[in-house]
C-alpha cells in the first residue's frame, strides 16, 4: 500500500535533517499524482511557502501549487478554534479568553498544546466539501524527534490525565486515527551520519505502539561516492608520491572515502527498520530548491528508481 | 556573591550544540578553571566522549589527567534529570512534610514535572542556579534543550512563572464550595464552567488540588525564579548561539540577537559549526601526477580511483562554495559580535582525545570571553 493511500503522514526526525524538505517533496509528488494534498506546519513554523514563492503561511489554508495547499498551525489558534467549536458562543469565548487567568491555565494543562494541533489536523482530515472529503492527504511537518514523539503521544497522555469526560472522548477520537496504520503513516528522516542514525534507531525504539505506523525512512543528503572500490583506497593511496600538490588531493579523498563509508554504514543500519522502505535522497548543491527539484525528490521518496 | 560565570549555549537541533558545549567547557578547564557542564543530551554520546559513566543530576568528574598534557582545571559533567530536579525544588520549598508528600504524590504533579511545556527549560535554569549558588565553580556551561528555534528557550522561564503567577494560584486554590470553586472575580463561574465542560470536572479538581497545596511553597518558588531572571541578565552571564552555515541560520541569528537585546540579555557571540574549508585550488589534479597502477588493483577500480582523486579538490571547492553565501550573510549579521568558526570534523567526536582536539580550536573564544 502506497504512502499516498494514507489519510495522514507525519514527518519527523532529528533537528536539521531536512524534515521540511521531505514534507514539501512528498507534497509535490502527491499533488502531481492527483491527490488533493494539504501540508500542515506545526508550532507556528512557516518555512514551506518560501519553497514555492508563495505568501507567508497562516492558520488559513492557502494554495501553493496545483492540488497542493498549506497552513501553519499555532497552539493558540488551534485552542481558540477548538473551544469555539465546543461552546459555540463567541461571547462566552471572549469572556473566558479575556480572563487573565486563562492563558496561563491553558499552559498548565500538560500536552494540551500538542493535542489541539493534532486535533486540528484530525478535523481537517475529516472536512468535507460538497459531500466528499476536501483533502485526500494531509502531511504534517512535525517537530523534531523528542517533541514529535510527545506530540504523537499527546492524545494518550490526555486520556491518562483526564480518565473520562468530554476531553477524554475527543482525545480518544484523535488517538484512534493516529494509532491506525491504515490511516496514518510516520515518515522518519535521517542523515547518513552516525549520530542522526543513532537517534533514528532510538526514536524507533521509543515509538513503541506507534512503530507499526513507520512506513518510510528517508535518508537525506547522500553525497556521491568518490569511487566504488572503497576497500582498495588504503592500498592505492600508498602508491602516490608525497608531493604538496598531491597531498591535498589525497587528504580530501581520505575525507570523501571516510564519508562514503559512513554513508554505507548508515544505509546498512537503517535498512529493514520496522519493515519500512529506505529511500535515499541526493545532496543537492543548490540551497534554493525549486518545485521541479522537490518533485524529483518526492518521486524518489515514493519509490521511483530514477 | 558568587563570581561564577555562566555560559548558555543556545541553538536549534542538529547544529552540534552538545559537542560544542562540551568542547567549550573542556577548553575552559584547559585554561585552569573549575568548570561544570550541564547537558540535556539523552544519548550516551556525550558521556562517552567525556569518558565518564552514565550522566545524571549529580556531577561526574571528567578524568582530565588522561589528557597529555593534563590541564590544571577541573571539569564536572551532569545531565538534567527533570523529575529529580523538580522533586528537589518541592522538597526545598514545602513548608512541611505533609504538603511535600501531598505534592509529590499528586497525579497532576507527575504530569507537570515531566511533560509540561517549558518545565524542561525552567528546570535547567533551576539546576544551573543551584550550581552557581554552590560557589564551587569558576564557570558553568549549559547545553540548552534542542528546540526548533533557539529563541524558545529564552521564553520558557517567563512562561513558567506566568503559569505559577499568584493570580492563578489564588484563583485556583480558593476554598471550594459545593460547585468546586468559589467565584471571586467577575466571570469566574463562567470560566470554571467552560473549563469543566471542555476538560472534565474531575481533572479540574485535581489540578486545583495541586495548586492548593502548592500555594504554601509559592513565595519561595517565585522569589527564586526572580533571582534566576536577574542572574541571566547579570554581568557574569553570556548567551552563545551555536549554528551552522545553513541558510536558515541567518534568519535565526538575526532574531536571536534582536531578542537578546530587547530583553537585556548579554550576548557572547556565535559559534559557527561544520564550516567546510575551501581547498587551495579548484582545479583537478594533473594526470601526470598519477602513479602507475599497483599490480594488486584491477584496472577498472584503478581508473575509478584515479578519477576520484583527481576530482577531490574540485568537489571540495564546489561544496565549500555552496555554503559561502550563507556564511557571508552570517558574518554581516554578527556585526560587532564575535563569530568563531569550527571546521567540519571528519568523524563524530567519540573520545576525550577527540573532544580535546575540537576544544583546542575554541581557545581564542575562551580567551576573548574570559577577558570581559
Amino acid at each position: 500500500m502506497s504512502l499516498l493511500d494514507k489519510r495522514i503522514v507525519l514527518v519527523t526526525g532529528k533537528g536539521g535533517v531536512g524534515k521540511t524538505t521531505v514534507t514539501a517533496a512528498l507534497g509535490v509528488a502527491a499533488a502531481a499524482a492527483g491527490r488533493r494534498t494539504l501540508i500542515a506546519e506545526i508550532g507556528g513554523a512557516r518555512r514551506i511557502h518560501a519553497l514555492f514563492g508563495a505568501p507567508e503561511s497562516t492558520y488559513k489554508i492557502a494554495p501553493l501549487t496545483k492540488n497542493l495547499s498549506s497552513l501553519s498551525i499555532t497552539a493558540d489558534e488551534a485552542i481558540e478554534d477548538y473551544v469555539l467549536q465546543q461552546i459555540r458562543v463567541r461571547a462566552l469565548f471572549q469572556l473566558v479568553f479575556r480572563n487573565r487567568v486563562m492563558g496561563p491555565f491553558i499552559d498548565a494543562v500538560p500536552g494540551l498544546h500538542d493535542l489541539v494541533q493534532l486535533g486540528k489536523v484530525f478535523d481537517l482530515s475529516r472536512q468535507t466539501k460538497r459531500g466528499s472529503l476536501e483533502w485526500d492527504l494531509l502531511l504534517i511537518d512535525a517537530p523534531a524527534t523528542g517533541h514529535g514523539l510527545t506530540m504523537l503521544a499527546s492524545p494518550l497522555s490526555m486520556m491518562e490525565l483526564t480518565g473520562r469526560g468530554p476531553f477524554y472522548e475527543n482525545a480518544r477520537l484523535v488517538h484512534d486515527v493516529f494509532m491506525d496504520p491504515a490511516r496514518t503513516a510516520l515518515a522518519l528522516v535521517s542523515l547518513p551520519e552516525e549520530m542522526p542514525v543513532n537517534e533514528t534507531l532510538d526514536l524507533f525504539a521509543r515509538l513503541g505502539p506507534y512503530q507499526r505506523q513507520v512506513q518510510l525512512i528517508a535518508l537525506n543528503e547522500l553525497h556521491p561516492e568518490p569511487f566504488g572500490a572503497l576497500e582498495r583506497w588504503e592500498q592505492a593511496r600508498g602508491s602516490f608520491e608525497a608531493s604538496p600538490a598531491v597531498a591535498e588531493a589525497l587528504r580530501l579523498t581520505d575525507r570523501a572515502v571516510a564519508r562514503a563509508r559512513r554513508q554505507r554504514l548508515a544505509r546498512e543500519r537503517l535498512t529493514g527498520l520496522g519493515g519500512a522502505p529506505l529511500r535515499e535522497l541526493p545532496f543537492l548543491f543548490r540551497r534554493d530548491l525549486r518545485e521541479a527539484d522537490l518533485l524529483g525528490l518526492g518521486r524518489r521518496l515514493l519509490g521511483a528508481t530514477t | 556573591m558568587s563570581a561564577t560565570r555562566l555560559y548558555i549555549c543556545c541553538g536549534s537541533g542538529g547544529v552540534g550544540k552538545t559537542t560544542t558545549s562540551a568542547a567549550f567547557a573542556l577548553q575552559l578547564a584547559m585554561s585552569g578553571q573549575r568548570v561544570a557542564v550541564l547537558t540535556i543530551d539523552p544519548a550516551r554520546r556525550l558521556a562517552d566522549s567525556l569518558a565518564v559513566g552514565p550522566l545524571g543530576n549529580e556531577p561526574q568528574s571528567v578524568p582530565l589527567e588522561r589528557l597529555n598534557p593534563a590541564p590544571g582545571g577541573q571539569l564536572d559533567a551532569m545531565m538534567l534529570d527533570m523529575k529529580a530536579t523538580f522533586d528537589d525544588v518541592v522538597r526545598r520549598f514545602a513548608p512541611d512534610a505533609e504538603s511535600r508528600d501531598r505534592i509529590l504524590q499528586n497525579r497532576y504533579y507527575r504530569f507537570v514535572s515531566t511533560r509540561l511545556a517549558g518545565s524542561h527549560e525552567y528546570m535547567a535554569m533551576e539546576r544551573i542556579f543551584a550550581l552557581y549558588e554552590s560557589g564551587q565553580y569558576d564557570a558553568v556551561v549549559l547545553d540548552t534543550p534542542p528546540t526548533r528555534h533557539a529563541l524558545e528557550f529564552l521564553k520558557a522561564p517567563e512562561r513558567m512563572s506566568n503559569l505559577m503567577d499568584e493570580g492563578v494560584m489564588h484563583w485556583l486554590s480558593l476554598p471550594r464550595d459545593s460547585f468546586g470553586f468559589r467565584a471571586l472575580e467577575r466571570g469566574s463561574e463562567a470560566v470554571v464552567s467552560v473549563l469543566k465542560r471542555l476538560i472534565g470536572g474531575e481533572t479540574i479538581e485535581e489540578i486545583a488540588e495541586f495548586f492548593h497545596v502548592f500555594q504554601g511553597m509559592w513565595s519561595g518558588f517565585r522569589e527564586r525564579s526572580g533571582l534566576v531572571r536577574a542572574l541571566l541578565r547579570g554581568p557574569n552571564t553570556r548567551f552563545l548561539l551555536v549554528t551552522t552555515p545553513a541558510p536558515a541560520a541567518r534568519a535565526e541569528a538575526q532574531e536571536f540577537v534582536q531578542l537578546l537585546r530587547r530583553d537585556g540579555l548579554p550576548f557572547g557571540g556565535f559559534f559557527v559549526n561544520r564550516v567546510l574549508p575551501a581547498p587551495t585550488t579548484n582545479q583537478a589534479l594533473s594526470a601526470e601526477l598519477l602513479p602507475d597502477r599497483p599490480a594488486a588493483i584491477p584496472q577498472a577500480d584503478w581508473a575509478e580511483i584515479c578519477a576520484g582523486v583527481r576530482q577531490a579538490t574540485v568537489n571540495q571547492a564546489r561544496l565549500a562554495g555552496s555554503e559561502a553565501p550563507a556564511l557571508a550573510e552570517l558574518r554581516r549579521e554578527a556585526g560587532d559580535a564575535p563569530l568563531w568558526t569550527l571546521p567540519e570534523q571528519d568523524t563524530d567526536v567519540h573520545s576525550l582525545d577527540a573532544l580535546a582536539a575540537v576544544s583546542a580550536l575554541l581557545a581564542p573564544a575562551v580567551a576573548q570571553l574570559s577577558r570581559r
